[in-house]
């Protein structure tokens, strides 16, 4: 061992994902297993779950619940669970037809853009009240966090019944469906595209300009350009796959952009670090001067918030509000974080995880669907790979 | 240092010829690139006790993880014969060790704090009658076992409602009760007293009576004099060498454990204290869930800049609530102020004491000072982000580059800032403590129990540190459970008792004797 040195082998700023997927061994060996899920599943339905229609649907199908997941994230490594986030997204769901259905069409005749806006603007209002409210019974009323979000899930589940009366509510004008169901054109699906790879391409330029600055050992020009080109052209993968389907879906462009954002967030501003560490260790925390109140109410409203998108993209997705909507989908978002390395002790998980391990959880209905596997059976195995890959978590880090 | 305040009982039993109860016969244990234990050829007598001591990462910790299976059989060279049989623990299988009549009292106690000490002792071998425990015989038999040992806890007490002496007499009368030959105390003293030091030295003389073995390990020196019969140091996983305790000293053992010879234990300083910063009049403050009980009942103090305050006093005493009720974490201050260069402060949370100048280095630095599962980088800027934050965005470059100065500054032993803080020993772990705390820039530090079971090396390179921050004018407050450290630290010495200051003493008057008789409350 070795006293640090000035040019110790500390590298900092290095590129967000890079700095995620370096954090957790366990996302390396999920990867593996989503790239294993991917080939069996290739093999076995004879290449169609390769086709770029599949891929585009896979992507697609799993955007509602990872919303969830992204917002779960942090909820669970503060060392809390939110389980009302399913019925919150289903609620805001049906609020929002109910808007699109009963309310615009009498009030605002033919506005469609205004009306679409609005209809957004609602749906991201009632998901912050919900994180609001939750998040305030929970830091400052201190009542548990899995009592409040239980009750919670009672509670929005009873209105998303009161709302729809039983029945089912239509939500299909043509733009706010384009939220959930629309498409880039190939085109602007490359422009975004160019766009994202020069952007990290002048981050990571940035990031080495502001390290000389400090004076901190850079890693070679050529590792740093390798890194930052595998993401280009796995983003140009992505997008010619999907683009020779219908191009890039919408709600995967919402979803990755929230997942950006909420990594970002996590890893460079105090908010995402003191999650971090009240769920590492809640009382150093406090004693390093954190306010521990302020920042899990913080994270309910996030949490809310991202309800409140989910809960919107459902309803245009689907179509319609209905009696079911959001059915279980808090316990996909939780499986999610926990199959992508989310410690449920709190401290430890990362958002670029939890992505993966949505996708898992996607990756592993669609194949199954396709094979014609009955639901039924596609419970079981979603079960078993869940408990499957905690298992050999704790199986490495015993023998580790 | 002198010779004065080593205590060697000439009316101790020296150590039996008794045959050999436990034998380490040419012991290595080595992980990638480590060797932790060197040909470790090591005997106990059986019915002595036996004290083992040495720096962190000198072997002691490899040897107690080799006798209680976390490193199994096979996953060492040579042999460990108990009782003449060889020791062939599975894999993490205390149970077994258990069997065989081991028993380890470690650091940190394991009860279940819920339950009495009657159910602690007898858990997992609960005296059944068809099907149903049978609770009279449990107490009756528990009530047996503490007469026995002279110990003194209520069988029917719920165990979170003792103190930590007594938890640790819970845990060693659980060992008995397991028939236990041989018993390892780990750090057995570092949570405790003076008095109740006294009390487990008492027990451990009674156990000794009973024919039970004892390894005996610590960092306090001074109490390896006062019970055992003959000591081992160990020294980068070797076995340096094992005497009689009579024929050694405090001096011998430093020399022997460190490889140089360490004439002073503490290093020399040249304070000038400047003028006084804080101002403590007639401190009250209450339990934080029983309001009406006061734990503070009247503390007042000066402290000036560039001075070591040295805080003594027994547990329960309330020098922990002195320093968390000044930091604005503990109760409420029903009376009495608090006064920062002249101005009152009326300090809310640590947030605040912290805008105010002040930093506390917590007592226990695993359960208050660190966020274990984090880097070191991590835990050093978590109080400080508002440092380097602009607008919304931490400035990841600044923060390592702070963080980075102030971990070679205090020297911290890793091979670089992301390894996590559970990787550390415990000198290293105070040390990143210190530097999170010292990053704040504090007018004030305050520092409870700064050298808790951290070894003599590292115990002194914070001694030096302390002197270095008085230099730079911050004013100090260290609160400790060693009366040596602190009249070796201190410029004054506040001693409490009871929730009161019982004196302060200059340290030109201030002695041992002195400090305990105004502690007990004699005085």
């Amino acid at each position: 061992m070795s006293t640090i040195s000035k040019n110790g082998s500390v590298q900092n700023t290095v590129s967000n994902l890079t700095k995620q997927f370096r954090a957790n061994i366990q996302t390396y060996a999920i990867i593996v297993a989503m790239v294993a899920i991917w080939i069996i599943f290739t093999i076995t339905t004879g290449g169609s779950y390769a086709s770029a229609q599949n891929v585009s649907n896979l992507f697609r199908q799993m955007t509602v619940t990872s919303f969830l997941a992204v917002g779960m994230v942090l909820v669970i490594v503060t060392g809390g669970i939110d389980l009302s986030v399913g019925k919150a997204a289903g609620f805001v769901s049906v609020v929002v037809a109910h808007f699109q259905a009963y309310i615009w069409p009498d009030m605002l005749p033919g506005q469609e853009w205004l009306t679409t806006i609005l209809s957004v603007l609602i749906g991201l209002t009632v998901g912050i009240l919900i994180g609001t409210f939750q998040g305030y019974i929970i830091s400052y009323l201190r009542v548990p966090a899995f009592i409040v979000t239980l009750g919670g899930l009672w509670m929005f589940n009873g209105g998303i019944l009161i709302v729809t009366q039983g029945r089912t509510i239509p939500a299909n004008q043509p733009l706010f469906s384009w939220i959930g169901q629309g498409y880039l054109r190939p085109t602007h699906g490359w422009i975004v595209a160019v766009g994202v790879v020069a952007l990290l391409f002048y981050t990571m330029f940035n990031n080495r300009q502001k390290k000389r600055r400090y004076g901190f050992e850079l890693s070679p020009l050529y590792v740093d350009v390798l890194k930052t080109a595998f993401y280009a052209v796995l983003i140009a993968a992505y997008v010619a796959v999907v683009n020779s389907f219908n191009g890039v879906s919408i709600p995967v462009l919402l979803l990755a952009t929230a997942a950006v954002v909420m990594a970002y967030v996590s890893n460079n501003t105090r908010f995402g670090r003191y999650a971090y560490a009240i769920g590492g260790n809640r009382e150093a925390a406090r004693l390093s001067g954190v306010n521990i109140n302020k920042n899990i109410f913080g994270i309910f409203v996030v949490m809310g918030f991202l309800c409140g998108v989910s809960g919107i993209v459902l309803a245009s997705y689907v179509g319609f509000g209905t009696t079911a909507a959001g059915h279980g989908y808090e316990l996909d978002a939780i499986a999610s974080c926990i199959l992508g390395g989310t410690s449920t002790l709190g401290g430890e998980g990362t958002v670029f995880g939890a992505m993966i391990g949505a996708l898992i959880m996607a990756s592993l209905t669609n194949g199954l669907q396709i094979l014609n596997v009955p639901s039924s059976w596609q419970y079981v195995v979603k079960g078993i790979v869940l408990i499957l890959a905690v298992y050999t978590d704790v199986y490495f880090k015993k023998n580790r | 240092m002198n010779d004065d305040h080593i205590v060697i009982d000439d009316n101790a039993p020296s150590a039996p010829g008794g045959d050999v109860i436990l034998d380490f016969h040419n012991v290595t244990k080595q992980f990638p690139g480590v060797v932790a234990l060197r040909d470790v050829s090591l005997q106990i007598r059986r019915g002595e006790i036996h004290g083992i001591c040495g720096e962190n990462g000198a072997g002691k910790s490899t040897l107690m993880k080799i006798l209680s299976g976390v490193y199994p059989w096979g996953t060492y060279e040579g042999q460990v014969l108990f009782e003449g049989q060889e020791l062939r623990l599975e894999n993490r299988s205390i149970r077994q060790a258990l069997e065989a009549g081991i028993a380890i009292v470690y650091q940190e106690l394991t009860l279940v704090p819920g339950i009495t000490v009657g159910e602690n002792i007898f858990l997992g071998k609960e005296p059944v009658e068809r099907g149903a425990i049978n609770w009279d015989k449990l107490y009756a038999d528990t009530q047996h076992l503490l007469n026995e040992y002279k110990l003194d806890i209520p069988p029917q007490a719920l165990v979170k409602n003792l103190g930590v002496g007594k938890m640790q007499m819970t845990e060693i009368a659980k060992a008995l009760s397991e028939n236990a030959r041989l018993l390892i105390l780990d750090e057995p003293t570092s949570a405790l007293a003076e008095a109740e030091v006294e009390q487990l030295m008492i027990i451990l003389r009674t156990l000794k009576e009973h024919g039970v073995t004892c390894i005996y390990i610590s960092h306090k020196l001074e109490e390896f004099f006062s019970i055992t019969d003959s000591i081992t140091v160990l020294r980068d996983g070797r076995v340096i060498t094992t005497q009689p305790t009579r024929d050694l000293s405090v001096e011998k053992l430093v020399h022997y454990m460190v490889g140089r010879e360490m004439t002073e234990r503490f290093p020399e300083s040249h304070r000038q204290p400047g003028e006084i910063v804080l101002e403590v009049e007639d401190l009250h403050a209450a339990d934080p869930t029983e309001s009406t009980r006061e734990v503070l009942k009247g503390v007042s103090f000066t402290l000036r800049k560039g001075e070591v305050l040295g805080i003594a006093g027994l547990m329960g005493s309330g020098r922990t609530e002195l320093a968390m009720t000044i930091f604005g974490e503990y109760g409420k201050i029903t009376q009495g102020t608090v006064k920062l260069a002249g101005e009152t402060l009326n300090i809310k949370n640590s947030r605040d004491a912290m805008r105010h100048g002040l930093s506390l280095v917590p007592e226990d630095r695993k359960r208050h000072g660190l966020v274990l599962i984090q880097s070191i980088l991590r835990n050093i800027s978590l109080p400080n982000l508002d440092q380097f934050a602009k607008w919304y965005k931490v400035d990841d470059n600044a923060e390592l580059r702070a963080s980075r100065t102030f971990a070679q500054n205090l020297a911290i032993k890793a091979p670089h800032l992301n390894v996590l803080c559970n990787t550390l020993s415990g000198g290293n772990q105070q040390k990143v403590v210190i530097s999170k705390w010292l990053m704040s820039q504090p007018k004030v530090l305050i520092m409870d129990d700064p050298t808790r079971g951290i070894d003599v090396g590292a115990k002194y390179e914070i001694y030096k540190l302390i002197n270095d921050l008085t230099a730079q004018g911050i004013a100090i407050i260290m609160i400790s459970s060693e009366l040596e450290e602190v009249l070796g630290m201190s410029d004054r010495v506040m001693v409490m008792h009871a929730g009161r200051s019982a004196g302060i003493l200059d340290i030109s008057e201030a002695t041992q004797e002195h400090i305990m008789a105004l502690a007990t409350g004699i005085a």
